[in-house]
C-alpha cells in the first residue's frame, strides 16, 4: 500500500515531472492549518486564498512555458510592476488594456531575440530586461500612486455565488494554458525543444523540421503576456500603479515551477504541477502569516525551498 | 534504372578545412548504396548535405531530374529524404508516436493533436518492422536497438523515397542486425533508395548493391558490389603513401612498464592480457568501436572494466580506479593520458599555449603551491615541437589543428612521464604535422618512454608502432609485430575473430 502510493506520487518515466509530492505537501499543510486554526477551513477563506494566489499562478504558468524550452525569465517581476504603472496612466481603459499586452509582448520579443539571435544566456538576457523595464517603470511612477481604470478594479473585486471573480478569470487562463500546452502542436514542440536541449542535442528538434528559434521567441512572448495578465489582476486589487508590486515575482514563479515538479533544465514538467506549486507557495505564506513568521524570514524560507526542490529532483533519477 | 538522386560536384568547407571537394553520387530507386571511407573522409558531411543539415558551398542536387535546393532539414523531409543520424536524434521525453510525427502532427478539427490517429499509424509502421511497442511509451524507456528501429519506422512513416542510414548497426547486436538487414531489403524491394554507411565489410557485401568510396573528402570511385572483392575495396579505401612519413623503429626494448592481465572489459567479453615495455610504441588496432577506447579508458578509471588486474612498473593498481581521480593517480605513477578529442577533452582553447602546456607541470605540484611560470620549459617545448604561433601567449584556439595537437602532446612530453596513453594522435591533422607528431612520439620512446596508442587510421598504426594488438568485440584477438602487419592482415584478424566465434 505504502509502496504503491509512493510510486504514484513519484511517478518516473513520465513527462509530467514529480507533481504528486507537492500535492501531498499541499494537503499536509492544509490539514495542519485546519487543525491549528478555526478560520482556515472555511469556504470564504479558501476562495480568498486561491484569489490571492491567482497572480502568482498565472505568472508561474508563463514561467513554465519558458522553463519547458530550457530557458528562464527573470523579467516577469518587472513586467508585472510595469503593467500596473501603465494601467495607472489616466487614459481610457480601451487604450490601456491592449497597450499593456502589446508592451509585454514587445519585452518578450526582446528577450527571445537576444537569446536566439545574439546567443545571450537566458539569465543574462532577462536580467537585463528586468533592469531596463524596472527603470522605465520608476520613471513612469517613482512611488505608488495613480488610479487604474474602473473596469479593471471591477473585474477582480467582487464575487459571484460567494466565489471571487479572480477565481473565474484564473480558471479561464488555466484552461487557455491547458489548450496551449496539451492541445496544440506548439505545446508538443515546446517539450521537444526543451527535451533536446536538456539531453545535449540542441539541434534534435530542428532535425525533425521544428523551428526552434521561432518557438523559443514565442515562448518568451507568451511568458511576458502571462506576466501582464498577473499585472492586471494586481493592479485591480491595489487600485493604483506600484513600481514595487512585482518585486521578487521572478523568484516566486521559478520556485513555484520547480516545486511543481518541473525540471529547470527543460522538457519535463506540467501545468497542474505548476498550479499546485503556486498554491503550495500561497498556503505556506498563509500558514506562516498565521504563525506570525516575519516576512523577512519567509523570504529566506522560500529561497531554501527553491534550493531544496531543485537539488532533490535530479534529472538522472527521472531517467529522461 | 534511372537515378532518383543525383548529387553532382558537391564541395563543402568548414572554416579553412575542406571537407568535400567535388564529390558526385547517384542513388537509384530500389537499391542499397554503401558509402565507405575512413573517418573524416566526408561520408557524414555528404549525407548531412543531402539531409539539409549542412548547406553545400557548390555543386547541385537533382531529384528525378529536378533541381533540389535544400536549405533546412525540413526541406529535405518534404522532398522525401529521411535520415537516421549517427548521433541519437530521437527526443527522450517524447513518446514513440510523438517522435514519429514531430513537426507534422495531424490535428483534429479543434486544432488539438490527433493522438488517436498518431497512435494507430505508429503501431502500423512499427508492425511493418515486426515490432510490438506501445506507441505511447516514452523513448527514454527504449533500448538502443529499439530506438534505432523507431527511427527507421519514422522514415517509413514519413513515406520517404530516400533513406540515409548512418552507421545504423554500430550499437546493435547480431540478432538485431539481422532484423535490420531484413527490413532494409524489404524497403529496397519497395523501391526506396537506401544509403548505408558502415565500417563492417561483411554487411556491405551481404546487403548493398553499389559502393562508393570517399577519401579525404574526395571521390575515389563507385563500383557494383558484385564486381568487386574485399581486397579491392580495401585497396580503394587505403593506398596512401604514408611510408616516408614514419620514423625508424627502435631495435631493443627495455623493462616492462605496463602489464594487464585477464582484464574483462564487460561481463560477457573474453579476458585480455597485454604487456608494454620501455622503448616500445604499441597499437590497439581493429574496426571502429570494438572496445579499443573502452580498454584504454579502463586504464585511467574513466571506464570500469568487469574484472582484471593492471600493474604499472610492477606495482598493481587498486581497481576500480575512480573516474574523477584516476588520471591524477596515474600522473603520480608518471603515466599521461592524451584524450581523443583535443577540443572537448584536451585543450583549454581560450587560454594561451603557455598555460596549456604548463598545466601538466602544475598538476603534479601541491594544490596551493604558487604557480611557477616555467618559461624556459615552455619555450623549449615550443621549439622542439616546432609549434607555429605568434608566441607562447597566443590562445590555443587560434592555432591550426596540427599545432593544437602538438600543444596537447607537448603538455605531456614536458611533464617528464614514462608512459603515454594516446588516443587518436593525429585526428584532423595535416600530413606534415602528422609526420612531426610521429617523430615526437618516437623520440619519447628513445629516451626510455613507452606509448600505447589507438587510432582509427590503421596505416598510421602500422607505420608508427613496434607491435600491434588487434581488438575486436572488447577483447584482443591477435598480436603481431608492426613490421610484418598489413591493413589486410589486421582486418582479417579482426573479422576472423568474429567469424570464429559465430561458428
Amino acid at each position: 500500500m505504502y509502496r504503491s502510493l509512493f510510486n504514484i506520487l513519484s511517478r518516473r518515466h513520465t513527462r509530467q515531472g514529480l507533481w504528486g509530492l507537492p500535492l501531498l505537501v499541499a494537503l499536509v499543510i492544509s490539514l495542519w492549518l485546519t487543525v491549528q486554526t478555526t478560520e482556515f477551513a472555511t469556504a470564504e477563506n479558501l476562495f480568498n486564498l486561491v484569489a490571492q494566489a491567482m497572480p502568482l499562478i498565472i505568472a508561474a504558468i508563463g514561467q513554465l512555458v519558458v522553463v519547458l524550452i530550457g530557458g528562464l525569465d527573470l523579467s516577469v517581476g518587472s513586467v508585472i510592476s510595469f503593467t500596473t504603472a501603465v494601467l495607472a496612466l489616466d487614459q481610457p481603459a480601451i487604450l490601456l488594456i491592449p497597450a499593456v499586452f502589446v508592451l509585454a509582448a514587445f519585452i518578450g520579443l526582446i528577450n527571445g531575440l537576444a537569446i536566439t539571435r545574439f546567443n545571450v544566456h537566458p539569465i543574462i538576457a532577462t536580467l537585463s530586461t528586468q533592469y531596463i523595464v524596472l527603470g522605465i517603470t520608476r520613471i513612469l511612477r517613482p512611488v505608488s500612486g495613480g488610479t487604474v481604470p474602473e473596469i479593471v478594479i471591477g473585474a477582480v473585486s467582487g464575487s459571484f455565488l460567494g466565489i471571487p471573480y479572480p477565481v473565474f478569470w484564473g480558471i479561464v487562463v488555466i484552461l487557455a494554458a491547458w489548450k496551449l500546452l496539451y492541445g496544440s502542436r506548439y505545446g508538443l514542440h515546446l517539450f521537444a525543444i526543451g527535451g533536446g536541449i536538456a539531453s545535449g542535442a540542441e539541434s534534435a528538434a530542428r532535425n525533425f523540421g521544428v523551428s526552434d528559434r521561432r518557438n523559443i521567441i514565442l515562448a518568451y512572448v507568451i511568458c511576458s503576456c502571462f506576466a501582464a495578465v498577473a499585472g492586471v489582476f494586481l493592479a485591480g486589487r491595489i487600485v493604483s500603479g506600484d513600481p514595487n508590486v512585482g518585486l521578487l515575482f521572478e523568484l516566486d514563479t521559478v520556485t513555484a515551477v520547480a516545486l511543481g515538479g518541473t525540471q529547470l533544465s527543460g522538457g519535463i514538467g506540467s501545468l497542474h504541477g505548476t498550479v499546485i506549486g503556486a498554491l503550495v507557495m500561497a498556503l505556506l505564506a498563509n500558514g506562516m502569516n498565521l504563525a506570525n513568521v516575519s516576512p523577512f524570514v519567509q523570504t529566506a524560507i522560500k529561497g531554501g525551498i527553491l534550493l531544496a526542490v531543485v537539488g532533490l529532483q535530479s534529472r538522472k533519477k527521472m531517467g529522461l | 534504372m534511372t537515378n532518383l538522386i543525383e548529387m553532382s560536384h558537391i564541395s563543402k568547407a568548414f572554416g579553412g578545412s575542406k571537407a568535400l571537394h567535388s564529390v558526385s553520387l547517384d542513388l537509384k530507386a530500389g537499391s542499397v548504396h554503401a558509402l565507405m571511407g575512413e573517418n573524416g573522409a566526408g561520408k557524414s558531411t555528404l549525407m548531412k548535405i543531402l539531409a539539409g543539415v549542412h548547406q553545400r558551398d557548390s555543386g547541385e542536387i537533382f531529384m528525378n531530374g529536378e533541381k533540389l535546393d535544400l536549405k533546412s532539414p525540413r526541406d529535405a523531409l518534404e522532398a522525401g529524404i529521411s535520415t537516421v543520424f549517427q548521433e541519437h536524434s530521437l527526443l527522450p521525453n517524447l513518446s514513440i508516436a510523438e517522435n514519429m510525427f514531430l513537426g507534422r502532427e495531424p490535428t483534429t478539427r479543434f486544432g488539438s493533436i490527433d493522438y488517436r490517429a498518431m497512435s494507430s499509424q505508429t503501431a502500423k509502421a512499427l508492425g511493418e518492422l515486426g515490432l510490438t511497442l506501445d506507441p505511447s511509451q516514452l523513448v527514454s524507456n527504449l533500448t538502443i536497438a529499439e530506438r534505432q528501429f523507431v527511427e527507421i519506422a519514422h522514415c517509413i512513416q514519413a513515406d520517404a523515397s530516400v533513406l540515409i542510414l548512418d552507421e545504423p548497426t554500430a550499437a546493435l547486436n547480431a540478432a538485431d542486425v539481422d532484423v535490420l538487414n531484413r527490413n532494409i531489403r524489404r524497403l529496397r524491394d519497395k523501391g526506396k533508395a537506401v544509403v548505408y554507411i558502415s565500417h563492417r565489410m561483411e554487411e556491405i557485401f551481404a546487403l548493398c548493391d553499389t559502393v562508393t568510396v570517399l577519401k579525404d573528402g574526395a571521390l575515389v570511385g563507385t563500383r557494383m558490389v558484385s564486381e568487386i572483392t574485399i581486397d579491392e575495396l580495401i585497396a580503394m579505401m587505403v593506398g596512401r603513401e604514408l611510408q616516408d612519413l614514419f620514423p625508424e623503429r627502435m631495435g631493443e626494448k627495455g623493462d616492462e612498464i605496463l602489464r594487464v592481465e585477464s582484464l574483462k572489459i564487460t561481463e560477457t567479453s573474453q579476458p585480455l592480457s597485454l604487456t608494454l615495455h620501455k622503448g616500445e610504441i604499441v597499437a590497439l588496432a581493429g574496426l571502429e568501436g570494438q572496445g579499443q577506447q573502452r580498454f584504454l579508458r579502463s586504464l585511467i578509471g574513466r571506464y570500469h572494466p568487469f574484472a582484471g588486474t593492471i600493474s604499472i612498473n610492477g606495482k598493481a593498481l587498486r581497481m576500480p580506479l575512480s573516474a574523477s581521480a584516476g588520471v591524477r593517480h596515474l600522473q603520480k605513477l608518471k603515466v599521461g593520458f592524451v584524450p581523443e578529442d583535443r577540443k572537448e577533452e584536451g585543450l583549454f582553447l581560450a587560454l594561451p599555449i603557455a598555460h596549456n602546456i604548463a598545466i601538466g607541470l602544475h598538476s603534479r605540484r601541491p594544490e596551493l603551491a604558487p604557480a611557477r611560470p616555467y618559461r624556459n620549459v615552455i619555450a623549449r617545448m615550443m621549439e622542439v615541437m616546432n609549434i607555429k604561433a605568434a608566441g607562447p601567449s597566443a590562445p590555443v584556439g587560434s592555432l591550426s589543428g596540427g599545432n593544437q595537437q602538438k600543444v596537447l602532446l607537448g603538455r605531456y612530453l614536458a611533464a617528464d612521464l614514462d608512459l603515454l596513453l594516446v588516443e587518436e594522435p593525429t585526428r584532423g591533422v595535416d600530413i606534415g604535422a602528422k609526420s612531426e607528431i610521429y617523430h615526437l612520439l618516437r623520440d619519447f620512446t628513445r629516451k626510455g618512454g613507452a606509448v600505447l596508442v589507438l587510432s582509427r587510421e590503421t596505416i598510421e598504426l602500422i607505420g608508427l608502432c613496434d607491435r600491434i594488438y588487434v581488438v575486436h568485440d572488447d577483447t584482443i584477438v591477435a598480436e603481431m609485430p608492426a613490421a610484418q602487419a598489413t591493413e589486410h592482415k589486421i582486418l582479417d584478424a579482426a573479422l576472423m575473430g568474429t567469424a570464429a566465434r559465430q561458428h
